[in-house]
């Protein structure tokens, strides 16, 4: 279901109090990239609804104090966000990403003959998303990995562990069962860390951020909304190192 | 009033001027790695971080993990903050309302959530939640603001902000639209941004 510009533009109080369905939220996230007054308005809006935070102050148990700055201590913090460099990549490499660019782009091709072409908002949306990933494309460390998952399907991240972000593809996914989802997860040391539910729309691409540290993804099927652990095996797990 | 955030140069460098650094101060250190720093931006919004929590998930062995996550997150994450987009105390705590958030609708989801709706429908639980939020709200100005919204502006934003609930779980509580849900939100946040005179 896809929803017009001026009806994403009310979600902003909903976005605020974070009333959306993740589909939902991602978007309007996407609206909201190229929509500056909405932007300014979901600023205000949130800092608005974090003073009703503010309001419900209650001090943790005491204990929990030493506890987390002993995890702070023994945890790396993200790298910041850096200028992109322009360099020059190995043939495999560019290859590699070539293949990734070629997905991303036979993705927008099906997404496109899914809606209704006629469309402009759509294509407007399709042609920034598209934008948005070859700029992530053209970061200088990304690294391409695949694997294959059941019946055919095969899943494709792209790492980049400067921007600390992964872009993941499916192709040829079954549906997943009524009320189910598809969901992906960071794996290391510790438990699944969740990055995000694949999108509805069977094959199109989806970011997540917060891959640094892990091994691997993998894909799961949970209930709608998502899972805080993963409570289904892995059908899909690309290792990523 | 909107509040002026201090810029990072009025850190005092000497202790003969003891004053207090902001959230948006200390956050910047923590994002250098400084644990001091992050010891006393811990001080500085634990209280509203773990009360934020405790009142969206409720469950008090719950509500302690999905804190601690919170805290790692602030410190793990302190990199990424853009002071540019909003004051460190709207990102640490926007965090951690996503954060309760994604815990109760993930339990949720779990429990076939809809005879959870349908349950509560029957037990109007907005005069519950209008009245716990009246009564122990700490800041006078956020609860003389609230008192401006309709009862359904209040209702919305409040059931969404408090409850965790998606704008369609608030509109089959109230028995509204959805359309009328998402505008009751905006309105009733625009309002009480106005009342507030907060800026982003």
């Amino acid at each position: 279901m896809r929803s017009t510009s001026a009806e994403l533009h009310t979600l902003t109080g909903a976005y605020a109090v974070n009333a959306l369905a993740d589909t939902e939220r991602t978007a309007f996230e996407t609206h909201l990239d190229r929509c500056g007054s909405c932007a300014a308005e979901v600023a205000e809006l949130t800092a608005t609804a974090s003073r009703l935070g503010t309001a419900v102050d209650s001090p943790p148990p005491p204990h929990l104090r030493a506890r987390v700055l002993k995890a702070a201590a023994e945890t790396r913090q993200l790298p910041p966000r850096t200028a992109r460099v322009p360099r020059i990549r190995r043939l495999r490499e560019a290859g590699g990403l070539l293949v990734a660019a070629c997905l991303v782009a036979a993705v927008v091709v099906t997404a496109q003959g899914l809606g209704s072409t006629k469309d402009s908002d759509t294509l407007a949306q399709i042609s920034r998303e598209y934008s948005q990933f070859t700029d992530f494309l053209s970061t200088p460390d990304v690294k391409l990995v695949s694997a294959a998952g059941p019946d055919g399907a095969t899943g494709t991240a792209v790492v980049s562990a400067s921007r600390d972000e992964l872009l993941f593809l499916s192709r040829d996914l079954p549906e997943p069962p009524a009320d189910r989802v598809y969901q992906l997860w960071f794996l290391d040391a510790g438990d699944p860390r969740p990055a995000g539910l694949l999108p509805a729309t069977g094959s199109a691409p989806m970011m997540a951020s917060g891959v640094s540290g892990a091994q691997k993804v993998a894909v799961t099927v949970e209930p709608q909304g998502g899972s805080a652990t993963p409570t289904n095996p892995p059908m899909m797990v690309i290792s990523l190192v | 009033m909107p509040k002026r955030e201090r810029s990072l140069q009025s850190i005092p460098r000497d202790d003969d001027r003891p004053a207090e650094p902001t959230a948006n101060d200390l956050l910047a250190l923590v994002a250098r790695g400084d644990e001091a720093a992050f010891e006393r931006l811990y001080d500085h919004v634990s209280g509203s971080v773990f009360g934020l929590i405790r009142r969206v998930v409720r469950d008090q062995a719950q509500s302690e993990e999905v804190f601690q996550e919170v805290m790692l997150e602030v410190w793990r994450t302190a990199t990424r903050f853009d002071p540019g987009k909003g004051s460190a105390n709207t990102w640490i705590l926007t965090l951690t309302h996503r954060r309760a958030v994604d815990r109760v609708r993930s339990a949720q989801a779990a429990t076939h959530r809809e005879e959870h709706v349908a349950r509560l429908d029957t037990t109007r639980p907005f005069d519950e939640v209008s009245e716990q939020v009246d009564g122990r709200l700490e800041q006078r100005q956020v609860r003389r603001c609230l008192g401006n919204l309709t009862d359904l502006q209040r209702e919305s934003v409040l059931l969404a902000y408090y409850q965790g609930y998606s704008y369609p779980e608030v509109a089959s509580l109230l028995g509204l639209p959805l359309g009328t849900v998402k505008t009751r939100m905006r309105d009733g946040l625009i309002r009480l941004r106005d009342c507030m005179g907060v800026t982003g």
